[in-house]
């Protein structure tokens, strides 16, 4: 790591310190706490695991967009999507392979909803920043009207659909957990993505589209279809994400399955420097700070605000790293 | 006090890496001259000027001004959205109150212009205007400072033969009236005649120094510090039909392409001639399929389709772009992947799901020796070339594998004197293995190097034709400058 | 009839409060973007604005101060976003996406610290009813302010200059980095106060979500309102006037979350063209290039 990474990394530790002893606490123990709530034994490290799997997902589906030059804000949208079609199909499918529709239902619904955006932006060169963060919105509010009427489970607390059937659950990967078979499922997206970056032609010419559009352009690079199907790719990534988590941690929907995950996505993805295979080791600091953030506030009696808080800092260091992000701009 | 406009003394610039733009250079400039400032792409001119202004500063060495400094870059720096009179008094706006005094910065902006001699129109939109138009409000927009020392950077690169004439008396004028005026230039034609004293900058140093009346031959020969590189000979051999363009309409503006004819044949190189905004970017960008045009173009007896770049890569069109950071390379890749643009999809390199890594790597090497590339290795990136390695990558790209067509838009625009000239004897030697070239450039001496036959642009339409053997400068010029007749 | 004109009138007043915190946010954009600096962050600075407003007028009892305080959390936020994107050519999307999720979580936080309580504040002196009339007010007076302001005065000139072309305001000696970081700071100070006016005017005290995607509604006023301040004062009243609707047709079929749905669709629409060709300012997120450093 650089100096100036090292650098940041200390202000960063500074500010929770000092955000740790406005809350009465001590940091020490505070960050002792996260750390056994996160590793301290075999349940916590599985639900880490568990953490990383739903981190993974969104982070791969915006590095693969930013990759191409466009910045997928809605991911959290694209995965309620994707986890509704699968909580929605899980539900209803008859006989055997009820996981597998819902997963690849799942999937297309989020690519759906990434279509819509890249729609936007290749045929009116619509800003997809603004489109997905749109659609983030809008997705929340369909899942919301759909859960407080048509699809609400009869006698539920609150908006959620029923438990599904197990034939649509993800299996265990340790018994009394709730780690799922999301996480390798993860992992080995994050190899295939890899894979297509580097080796494949579409990457190629993905990565052409992102780097130099006007240069990507004269070599015969249609922009349009890159932006179209990379945000299609990107929403795909995220509804599977959702997807798995309706099927292997909740068996159920319900619209706060991704809360704020798209957003520590990007910061996931910019940690990874946009290398799916360094996202997978980036997810797991991430998940870390997730996971160990309830014992800290249960034990230590920190808010556990404060990793957003420090998360949040770090993705203004991180923005200053202008290496990662080179950003399209919108074809005339 | 000072008779002296600007002394610089010792100047010595070094960047990042280790690379010494300039070594040791003084210059000084009295008030009320004209100077200019010659030396080839990547002598340091440019570095030079700027330390001049005061836009840089030198790693050692002083810079001593009598006053301030304007500088007019060699692509202007205005504000499009906004007129002209905003551009011009932009941080030195009348006011009257806490509002902008709008009638009283017209007034201002065109008494501006008579006194100077730059007519301009303060209520027009910058967007609207032409090259020379342009630089009369950059100009305007420096002096209305009232500099003790006013820089121009290749200010005769974008006009015509006759604009310039009229610019030499504008700076003729302002240098009689005590302020310096140092002109940055690579272009020789006109020193001579304007200039009181000359500085040549050869490889980040003073190569020489001429006073008014030096010829032209000596001047280029400090320059380039020796006789120029020989170019490829030139075989004779029959030409075969194999580009037409009928009726090409493309463009907009003054410099719109309203029913164009063109012919380029296998074999043959045939240079577009022209001042630089006179539809030389439609054109090319017709032909390379990235913007709309009507009328018909023709490769191999096939029709070319609008909009698709790829298909004329498909069909043997490879081109060298005229912006070769902006359109034609991608500065973080690597030589490796850059020389695979273009051709990704098609065997050897591509025409599956993968890239094949093994056929980019030789493609590379037979490049890199071929063009005589610079480079660390063929991993490295592109950002790191110097502009001259960077450009024969973009044409060792295009002659990878022999074109049909090559279009050649400013094939060796800003760099040094041997690059070039191994460019162009490249492209004489495609011409002999039966490619048809089509080079676009505004350097009229480049065309008179290569070209077979010579068609000139202006407005947008066919000004000329010339044949080898016949290249007249004078009526060539006149051509370019819209003069008509015989 | 009376009642119809009662009807009306209540209606109106019930479109002002809700547009105005859009409002206050949405001109805090325009001015920022104008600059040539995206600004997505105001969601942030409206919650920062209520936390900070709710804090200091919940400790000193005077809600003048918790404007005051408002308004310089706003123009904090705006300053970090404005100095880093301009001093360390930081990604406009990224760092104004960090911000928000520094801000959120900070006010979440600070509100347990402040109050030894998670999720809400408890009630604090508010401005009242005449407060809340004099702060609709101040917000349509800024929008015209600020239409003055960029294109009747000197330094609006300058700001417009540096959202188009950077180096063209560098080269007449303005030092553009400068004013682009001025701009975010006081554009983060009207944001600001459009979270003062959520915590204090309208609502009375803060709570987690209070902001409720106001910020990313006004981010969709800017571009439905052409990036010009009395483009964004218009798409505001008209996202106001929805959300006021919203009220009234509780009891009709309509879902309500239909309603909230059309500003997003609107600025969908937008996008795809359909309210004709504005153009953001020509250097809006690019970061002045440095050819000599």
């Amino acid at each position: 790591m650089t100096r100036s990474a090292w650098a940041a990394l200390a202000v960063l530790a500074l500010v929770g310190a000092g955000a740790t002893l406005l809350a009465g606490a001590n940091p020490l123990a505070a960050f002792a706490a996260l750390l056994r709530g996160a590793l301290g034994g075999p349940q916590q490290i599985a639900e880490t695991l568990v953490q990383t799997a739903s981190l993974l997902f969104p982070a791969l589906a915006v590095a693969f967009a930013l990759r191409a030059g466009l910045f997928n804000i809605g991911a959290d949208g694209q995965a309620v999507v994707g986890g509704l079609a699968a909580g929605l199909i899980g539900a209803a499918w008859p006989g055997a392979g009820a996981l597998s529709a819902a997963l690849a239902g799942g999937t297309l619904a989020g690519a759906v909803w990434g279509a819509l955006a890249g729609a936007l932006r290749a045929r009116f060169g619509g800003s997809e920043v603004i489109a997905t963060l749109m659609l983030n919105i809008l997705a929340g509010l369909l899942a919301t009207y759909l859960l407080s009427g048509p699809l609400r489970a009869p006698g539920a607390d609150g908006p959620e659909t029923a438990t599904l059937p197990a034939s649509a659950w993800l299996p265990l990967l340790a018994q009394d957990t709730r780690l799922s078979f999301a996480l390798p499922l993860a992992v080995l997206l994050a190899l295939a993505l890899q894979f297509v970056l580097a080796r494949t032609v579409y990457g190629f010419e993905l990565r052409a589209a992102g780097k130099a559009p006007e240069v990507a352009r004269r070599a015969g690079i249609d922009l349009g279809a890159v932006a179209f199907s990379a945000l299609s790719f990107s929403g795909a990534i995220a509804g599977l994400g959702g997807a798995t988590i309706v099927t292997g941690v909740l068996h159920r929907f319900n619209p706060a399955l991704s809360p704020g995950y798209g957003f520590i996505g990007i910061a996931v993805a910019l940690v990874g420097g946009l290398e799916p295979l360094r996202i997978i080791v980036a997810a797991f600091g991430f998940a870390i700070l997730q996971s160990g953030s309830l014992t800290m506030q249960a034990f230590a009696h920190v808010p556990r605000d404060v990793i957003a808080l420090l998360e949040g800092l770090a993705i203004v260091a991180l923005a200053a790293r202008r290496a990662f992000v080179a950003r399209a701009p919108v074809p005339p | 006090m000072d008779a002296f406009a600007l002394e610089l003394r010792g100047i010595v610039k070094t960047y990042a890496g280790g690379v010494r733009a300039l070594d040791g250079v003084d210059v000084t400039i009295a008030r009320g001259e004209i100077h200019a400032l010659c030396g080839e792409n990547g002598a340091g001119k440019t570095t030079l000027a700027a330390i001049a202004a005061g836009r840089l500063r030198p790693t050692s060495g002083s810079v001593t001004r009598a006053g301030n400094a304007g500088f007019v870059p060699q692509h202007p720096h205005l504000v499009d959205r906004l007129r002209v009179w905003e551009n011009v008094l932009l941080g030195r706006e009348p006011r009257r109150g806490l509002r902008l005094d709008e009638r009283a910065a017209r007034e201002d902006v065109a008494a501006l212009g008579a006194t100077y001699g730059l007519p301009v129109n303060p209520r027009a939109r910058v967007e609207t205007l032409d090259a020379g138009a342009k630089q009369r409000v950059e100009i305007l927009r420096e002096l209305a400072r009232e500099p003790a020392l006013l820089i121009l950077d290749e200010p005769t690169s974008a006009l015509a033969p006759a604009e310039s004439d009229v610019l030499f008396d504008v700076l003729r004028a302002l240098a009689a009236r005590g302020t310096a005026v140092l002109v940055v230039t690579h272009d020789l034609g006109d020193v001579a005649a304007y200039a009181e004293r000359i500085t040549v900058l050869r490889a980040g140093r003073v190569a020489a120094r001429f006073e008014r009346g030096a010829q032209p031959a000596a001047i280029a020969r400090a320059m380039i510090g020796g006789e120029l590189p020989a170019l490829a000979a030139r075989t004779s051999r029959a030409t075969a039909p194999c580009f037409e363009a009928r009726g090409l309409e493309a463009g907009s503006g003054a410099e719109a392409l309203r029913g164009f004819d063109l012919e380029v044949r296998g074999g043959e190189i045939v240079g577009i001639a022209g001042v630089e905004g006179n539809g030389q970017r439609p054109l090319a960008d017709a032909i390379a399929g990235v913007a709309p045009y009507r009328g018909t173009l023709h490769l191999d007896g096939r029709e070319l389709a609008p909009g698709r770049p790829a298909a004329r890569i498909a069909a043997g069109l490879r081109t060298i772009a005229a912006d070769r950071q902006r359109e034609g390379l991608i500065l973080d890749w690597s030589v490796l992947e850059n020389l695979a643009l273009g051709d990704q999809r098609r065997a050897p390199l591509g025409g599956g799901l993968t890239l094949h890594r093994g056929a980019m790597r030789d493609r590379s090497a037979s490049v890199v020796e071929r063009f005589d590339v610079r480079a660390p290795s063929l991993d490295a990136r592109v950002s790191m070339l110097s502009g001259g390695n960077q450009q024969k990558l973009l044409a060792g790209r295009a002659l990878a594998e022999t074109p049909r067509l090559l279009l050649a838009c400013e094939p060796t625009r800003g760099i040094d004197v041997a690059a070039a000239a191994l460019l162009r004897s490249r492209l004489i030697e495609a011409r002999n293995a039966g490619v048809a070239v089509l080079a676009i450039s505004v350097e009229l001496d480049e065309l008179f190097e290569i070209a077979d036959r010579i068609v000139v642009l202006f407005r947008g339409a066919g000004a000329g034709e010339f044949e080898r053997g016949a290249f007249d400068r004078a009526r060539i010029g006149a051509a370019m400058a819209g003069v008509r007749g015989r | 009839m009376n009642d119809a004109f009662a009807g009306a009138a209540s209606f109106a007043a019930l479109t002002l409060v809700k547009t105005a915190p859009i409002l206050f946010a949405a001109l805090g954009g325009v001015l920022c973007e104008r600059s040539g600096v995206v600004n997505i962050a105001l969601e942030g600075q409206l919650a920062a604005g209520a936390f900070a407003a709710v804090v200091v007028a919940g400790a000193t009892g005077n809600p003048l101060l918790g404007l005051v305080a408002g308004v310089v959390a706003g123009a904090l936020l705006g300053f970090v976003l404005g100095f880093a994107a301009t001093r360390f050519a930081a990604d406009h999307i990224v760092a104004g996406m960090g911000l928000n999720i520094f801000a959120l979580g900070a006010c979440a936080f600070g509100i347990v610290v402040a109050f030894r309580r998670p999720g809400a504040s408890d009630e604090v002196a508010a401005l009242g009813n005449a407060g809340e009339a004099a702060l609709i007010a101040v917000a349509l007076c800024a929008a015209l302010g600020m239409h003055a302001f960029l294109y009747l005065t000197p330094w609006g000139l300058r700001l417009r200059a540096c959202g188009e072309n950077p180096a063209a305001v560098r080269d007449a000696g303005l030092d553009p980095a400068r004013l682009r970081t001025i701009a975010c700071t006081l554009g983060g100070g009207l944001t600001g106060l459009g979270g003062v006016f959520l915590a204090l005017a309208e609502l009375d005290l803060y709570s987690d979500g209070m902001t409720a995607g106001r910020g990313f509604i006004a981010l969709a006023a800017v571009i439905f309102g052409g990036w010009t301040p009395l483009g964004a004062a218009a798409a505001s009243l008209v996202f106001g006037a929805l959300s006021a609707l919203q009220f009234g047709l509780q009891r009709s079929g309509i879902p309500s979350e239909a309603m909230q749905a059309l500003p997003y669709l609107a600025a969908l629409a937008a996008l795809a063209g359909l309210t004709g060709r504005a153009r953001a300012p020509q250097a809006d997120g690019v970061p002045e290039e440095r050819r000599f450093d």
